[in-house]
């Protein structure tokens, strides 16, 4: 089979794509490594010790799932509705995953767990910013590696600095609290849609009313009924859109 | 939560990572997720992140829902979720939110 001989190979090392990733994933290093520090001043102020923090940083990597799980870890929810919120918190990288997987369908399987494992929001973005689509291209991986390492290596500095940081700030200053406000900037944008929009007005106002549930139950039904929501919405658009044309 | 008790659920959501991230890497090839259920997966997340962020804002912390003047988390991010509409800068809002806060706190308190 000669077009299988002449393939490119997308995992070999490839210099110039290596350099490009790593050009391409400076600028926002900054910015991870800030979004980092307020998880781990929120890991600690949230009342986990500093290795308890360490560990969750080093093993969770999710900052949006680690910031959801501390008010439930502090007011000592079940671990399973931990896992299920944290599950869907993560939602967006299924999507993710659906997309950058077939790239690499050819490597052996526990480098693609890996590579997935380390594969968030930002480095999913500047990868399909530069490749699209999934044909087989010289210097794929190398890219994705130069976005994923410094990504990880930012956000871990900052997680760090931020336990240490945390840990030496009275709770007074109410530091926790840019937790919150982190979430908020990764919300907004995505609001960007109605059927978004509305949805998560639905559910912030029925997590707030089902506060009193058992076993901190209140988030997820947030989620629920804001999807669901979201979906009805969302159909309506399309119905009307679809009438009109 | 005891340590154990810690430490199974910080497993459990390294598991939660690895589910999301990493199952379709490991299964390979091409997917195509149903229309219906991507809306799912693109509407959870925000859904979720509104209803951290909806108890935070609105309720003291002995979860009464307080609406007023006297909630400085509530007027803090309210000036910081117009903050970021105008700057689109998360460190930059951060910054400020934290700001308005410790400025309420210290002034009204």
């Amino acid at each position: 089979m000669s077009h299988t001989v002449s393939e490119p190979d997308v995992a070999a090392h490839h210099e110039p794509s290596w350099r490009a990733g790593l050009k391409d994933g400076m600028p926002p290093l900054f910015g991870i490594a800030a979004w980092g520090l307020v998880v781990g001043v929120a890991m600690v102020k949230s009342g986990l010790s500093v290795m308890q923090a360490l560990g969750m940083t080093l093993v969770v990597f999710a900052g949006s799932a680690q910031l959801a799980a501390l008010p439930l870890i502090a007011a000592a929810a079940p671990i399973w509705v931990i896992f299920v919120t944290s599950v869907v918190v993560n939602l967006r990288f299924v999507i993710f995953a659906a997309l950058l997987a077939p790239h690499f369908a050819k490597l052996p399987v526990l480098r693609r767990f890996f590579y997935g494992y380390g594969t968030g929001d930002l480095t999913t973005a500047l990868y399909l910013q530069r490749y699209p689509n999934e044909k087989p291209e010289e210097g794929k991986l190398s890219y994705l590696r130069g976005l994923l390492y410094p990504n990880w290596i930012a956000w871990q500095a900052g997680s760090i600095a931020g336990i240490f940081l945390g840990s030496a700030v009275p709770p007074e200053w109410g530091l926790g609290f840019a937790g919150t406000l982190a979430i908020v900037c990764l919300a907004v944008p995505m609001v960007a849609t109605r059927p978004a929009l509305v949805g998560a007005l639905v559910a912030a106002v029925t997590a707030v009313l089902a506060h009193a549930l058992p076993y901190k139950l209140g988030l997820l039904a947030g989620v629920v009924v804001g999807m669901v929501t979201a979906m009805v919405v969302e159909g309506q658009i399309e119905r009307r859109k679809a009438a009109n044309v | 939560m005891s340590d154990l008790e810690i430490w199974l659920t910080i497993l459990a959501m390294a598991c939660a990572t690895a589910l999301t991230r990493s199952s379709f890497w490991v299964i390979g090839g091409h997917i195509t997720i149903p229309t219906r259920v991507q809306g799912m997966l693109r509407y959870a997340p925000v859904c979720a992140l509104a209803a951290i962020i909806g108890p935070d804002l609105l309720m003291d912390p002995q979860g009464s829902v307080e609406f007023s003047f006297h909630n400085y988390k509530l007027i803090a991010g309210a000036a910081s979720i117009a903050y970021y509409l105008v700057r689109r800068s998360m460190l930059e809002t951060i910054v400020f939110g934290m700001a308005c806060f410790t400025a309420l706190r210290l002034l009204l308190s």
